[in-house]
C-alpha cells in the first residue's frame, strides 16, 4: 500500500484496538483528505488453531472447542458440529431433542441481533441504543441461562439429543419476556425510523447491490437486505424448521439501514417461531432410545467417511466439513464461518467513502472477528 | 436442480477432468478434478449450472497416501446441492491455480490455506499470510507432520 | 485510617435536604476537616480506586462478558468503574482472551500507551493459563511472566458477578498501597 501513497495521501491504520471494531482486525485505510482511497484488511490477531486443535480432541471434548469459535453464538456452532457428527453416526435426535434446540437456536438469534444492532448504535456515536439493547439482551441470556446453565459457553448439544431438559416454568417466564421484547423492539424500530440523525447516518450509506452481493459470497442478514431470500432454514431445512411456519425477512435497498431493518424483522420471527416451539413441542425421550447415546460411555468412535453441514447462523451460512477416518478424532474439520466472507467483502464497500462511514457500514455487518480468525 | 442432472451434464462436458463422481445424497454430490482444469470447471460450474456461491476452499493432508487434496464446497444461492470438488496434489511443491477469478471471495480462502498447508495458488493476486505472523509462514501447522503441536509450555499445567 | 467517608454535616439548619434518602449532604467546614484528618496518601488512594476506568478490548469469549459487565444490567458506572476505548485515557487493562504471538506485540503497545498509575488485569483462564487453547500453535503462554497482573479472575468466561469482584479486589489492593504512586 506504501508504494502507490501520492502527494496529498497518507496511511491510517485503524486496529488492532479501535472502538469500530467487535475484535482485532486492522483496517489499513489509503485516505485522500477524507474520502477512502485503498483499503486492505490484516486478520489473525486472535487466530488461535481451532482446525488443528479439534483434530487432536475426541468428539465428546470438539463441542468445548466449538463452542469458542464464535462466543456470540456458541449454540448454533455446537449444532453445525454435532449435526456433521450425527450425520457421519446416522442418528437422528428425539422430536423433543429437536424442538429444544430449535428453541435455543433462536433465542440466540435474538441475542446477537440484539447485541449487533447494540454495537451498531454504539459505533455511529448512538451509545444510549447500546444499553438499551444490551438490556433487552441479558433477559434473553437469562432464558439460555436457565436452560443451560451458562451465559457465553454452554457445552449443551450431545450427539443424539441435549443434556437437560427444559426447566420447570420456562415456557411461562419466556413468554413473559417475550412480550416485554416485542414491546422494546417496536421502540427500537420507531426509534430508527424517526431519528434523523440515524437515518442520515445509514440511509444509502455502504449500498449493496444483489448481484454484487452474490459475487462477494456473503450471506446472512447483509445478503438478505439487498432482497436475496436466502436463509438455510428454508433452501436446506435441519431439525424441525420443515414443520414450522416462518417467512424469510428481506428488504431492497441494500445499505446500512436495510440491514439493521432485516434484523428487528429477524427478532420479530424468531420469537414468532419460538412461540409455535412452546406451543408444539412433543413430550418423549431426549436421546434415541435403545442406543448409547446420552449414557456415559467409553469412547465414542465415528464411521470413516466425510460430510458438509450447513445451519443458518444469525450472521449467515455457518458450515462445517469434516472427515472421519473411523477412529475416536476427527481427521479434519474445516470451520466455514458466516463472517470471513463478510469481512472480506468490506473494503470493496468502503473504498470511496468517507473515514466516518466506514464506522457505519463495519458495523452494520455485525461482526465477529474471533470466527474470521478462528 | 437434480444432483444427477448435475454430476452428468459436468461428466458430459469434461470427460478427461472429471473422476469419481457420486451422488452422496439428495442435496450433496462430490466428484475428484484434475488439478489443471479446475479453474475452467468452475467456470462452467458457475455459467452452466448455476453455482454461484463458493461456501469454502480448505486443504487436507493425507499422510499415509503422501499426498494433498483441495477441497472446493461449492453451492447456489438458487438450489440446495452443494458440490464437493477435489484435486489432488503431491506433497512435494503442491501447485494449483487460483480460482479468484472466477470466485471473488476464494481470496482469502487461498491465502490461508497457503499459510496453512503450503500449498501454492498459480496466478493469486496477493498470495500473502492472512492469519499467521510472517515469521511462521513456511511451517506449514495445519499439515500432520508439524512439529510444534502440541505446544505444552503452560507452566502451570506441569 | 484509609477509608475515608462522607461526613454528615453537623448542624441541621444548614442542609435543607437533610432527611432524603440517597441525598448525602456536605458543607465546606466537613470537607476541610475531612481534609484535615486525613493522610494524603489515604486521600490519593480513595481517589484512584474510585475511578478505575477500563479500556475496552474484547479478545475472546469474556470480551463479551466485559461488554455486559459494563452496561445497563451490571451496570459497573456505580462503581467508577467506566469503559473507556483509548488506552490513554484508562486504567485498567483488561486482557480478557488469549494472546497471541501476533497480537502481543499490539498488547504491549497498548499498555506503554497507559499512563501511570495503571494496573492489569487476567480475565478467564485463556489469558490465565491458556484454557481451552494451551496447546495451540499460534498462542503465547504465560501472560503473567510478560505483564505485571494485579488480579486474576478465573472462569471461561466467568460471569460478569466474577469481574466486578475482580475489580472490587483490586480496589482493596489499591487502598492498601503506602507509597505515593511511585511504585506504579
Amino acid at each position: 500500500m506504501e508504494e502507490q501513497l501520492e502527494p496529498n495521501e497518507m496511511i491510517v491504520h485503524l486496529g488492532p484496538q479501535h472502538p469500530m471494531q467487535p475484535g482485532p482486525f486492522r483496517l489499513n485505510l489509503r485516505l485522500k483528505g477524507e474520502t477512502v482511497m485503498d483499503a486492505d484488511i490484516e486478520l489473525g490477531f486472535i487466530h488461535k488453531g481451532i482446525e488443528k486443535i479439534l483434530e487432536n480432541k475426541t468428539y465428546l471434548q470438539g463441542i468445548t472447542i466449538v463452542d469458542r469459535i464464535c462466543y456470540l453464538v456458541a449454540l448454533v456452532n455446537e449444532e453445525c458440529f454435532v449435526g456433521c457428527t450425527e450425520k457421519l453416526l446416522g442418528i437422528k435426535p428425539p422430536e423433543r431433542s429437536q424442538y429444544i434446540r430449535v428453541i435455543l437456536d433462536e433465542l440466540t438469534r435474538i441475542q446477537s441481533h440484539l447485541l449487533g444492532m447494540g454495537e451498531f448504535g454504539e459505533f455511529i456515536g448512538f451509545v444510549s441504543m447500546f444499553m438499551y439493547a444490551i438490556r433487552e439482551r441479558e433477559e434473553v441470556l437469562g432464558l439460555i441461562d436457565m436452560v443451560t446453565g451458562a451465559r457465553v459457553t454452554h457445552s449443551y448439544l450431545k450427539f443424539g439429543g441435549v443434556r437437560d431438559d427444559l426447566p420447570d416454568g420456562f415456557k411461562e417466564k419466556a413468554l413473559s419476556v417475550f412480550n416485554n421484547l416485542k414491546k422494546s423492539v417496536d421502540d427500537f424500530e420507531e426509534m430508527f425510523h424517526t431519528d434523523r440523525i440515524f437515518r442520515e447516518r445509514t440511509v444509502g450509506v455502504g449500498v449493496l447491490t444483489a448481484d454484487a452481493a452474490k459475487n462477494l459470497g456473503v450471506s446472512g442478514p447483509v445478503l438478505r437486505a439487498t432482497g436475496v431470500p436466502f436463509d438455510i432454514r428454508k433452501n436446506e431445512p435441519y431439525l424441525v424448521y420443515k414443520d414450522l411456519d416462518f417467512k424469510v425477512c428481506t428488504e431492497t435497498a441494500g445499505d446500512c439501514f436495510a440491514r439493521v431493518q432485516v434484523r428487528i424483522n429477524e427478532i420479530r420471527e424468531s420469537i414468532y417461531i419460538l412461540e409455535q416451539c412452546l406451543d408444539q413441542i412433543p413430550g418423549g425421550p431426549l436421546f434415541p432410545e435403545g442406543t448409547m447415546y446420552g449414557r456415559r460411555t467409553p469412547v465414542m468412535r465415528v464411521p470413516a467417511g466425510e460430510v458438509f453441514h450447513r445451519v443458518e447462523d444469525p450472521r449467515g451460512e455457518m458450515g462445517m466439513y469434516m472427515i472421519s477416518d473411523g477412529s475416536d478424532k476427527p481427521y479434519r474439520v474445516k470451520i466455514r464461518g458466516p463472517y470471513y466472507p463478510t469481512l472480506q467483502a468490506l473494503p470493496p464497500l468502503i473504498i470511496g467513502t468517507t473515514v466516518a462511514d466506514v464506522a457505519a457500514i463495519s458495523g452494520s455487518m455485525d461482526g465477529c472477528t474471533s470466527e474470521a480468525d478462528r | 436442480m437434480d444432483v444427477a442432472e448435475i454430476l452428468k451434464s459436468l461428466t458430459d462436458a469434461f470427460p478427461e477432468a472429471i473422476s469419481e463422481a457420486t451422488a452422496e445424497s439428495e442435496i450433496r454430490a462430490g466428484s475428484y478434478v484434475d488439478k489443471d482444469k479446475v479453474k475452467k470447471v468452475c467456470q462452467y460450474l458457475k455459467d452452466s449450472l448455476q453455482f454461484d456461491h463458493l461456501c469454502s476452499v480448505c486443504g487436507v493432508d493425507y499422510i499415509k497416501r503422501n499426498e494433498l487434496e483441495v477441497v472446493y464446497h461449492i453451492a447456489s444461492y438458487n438450489h440446495p446441492v452443494v458440490l464437493t470438488l477435489k484435486a489432488r496434489l503431491p506433497r512435494e511443491n503442491p501447485e494449483i491455480e487460483s480460482i479468484v477469478s472466477v470466485y471473488w471471495n476464494a481470496n482469502w480462502y487461498e491465502r490461508e490455506t497457503y499459510e496453512l498447508f503450503g500449498i501454492l495458488f498459480e496466478n493469486h493476486p496477493n498470495l500473502k499470510s492472512l492469519v499467521l505472523p510472517e515469521d511462521m509462514l513456511g511451517e506449514w501447522p495445519l499439515r500432520k507432520d508439524y512439529e510444534g503441536f502440541p505446544n505444552k509450555t503452560a507452566r502451570n499445567l506441569v | 485510617m484509609g477509608e475515608v467517608k462522607e461526613k454528615k454535616a453537623s448542624k441541621p439548619d444548614e442542609t435543607s435536604e437533610e432527611g432524603i434518602p440517597g441525598v448525602i449532604t456536605t458543607t465546606t467546614s466537613a470537607i476541610s476537616d475531612l481534609l484535615k484528618k486525613t493522610k494524603v496518601q489515604d486521600l490519593i488512594n480513595w481517589g484512584r480506586k474510585n475511578s478505575l476506568w477500563f479500556m475496552t478490548q474484547p479478545m475472546g469469549c469474556c470480551g463479551v462478558e466485559m461488554i455486559a459487565m459494563g452496561c445497563a444490567h451490571y451496570d459497573t458506572d456505580r462503581f467508577g468503574i467506566i469503559p473507556r476505548n483509548s488506552p490513554r485515557q484508562a486504567d485498567v487493562m483488561l486482557i480478557s482472551g488469549y494472546v497471541t504471538k501476533k497480537y502481543l506485540p499490539a498488547l504491549k503497545r497498548l499498555w506503554e500507551q497507559m499512563p501511570s498509575p495503571k494496573w492489569v488485569m487476567c480475565i478467564g483462564d485463556c489469558s490465565i493459563s491458556g484454557g481451552p487453547f494451551y496447546e495451540s500453535y499460534s498462542t503465547v503462554q504465560n501472560i503473567d511472566e510478560i505483564f505485571p497482573i494485579d488480579v486474576f479472575v478465573p472462569g471461561c468466561p466467568p460471569r460478569p458477578e466474577a469481574m466486578l469482584q475482580g475489580f472490587v479486589e483490586l480496589q482493596e489492593k489499591i487502598k492498601a498501597k503506602k507509597d505515593l504512586g511511585s511504585e506504579y
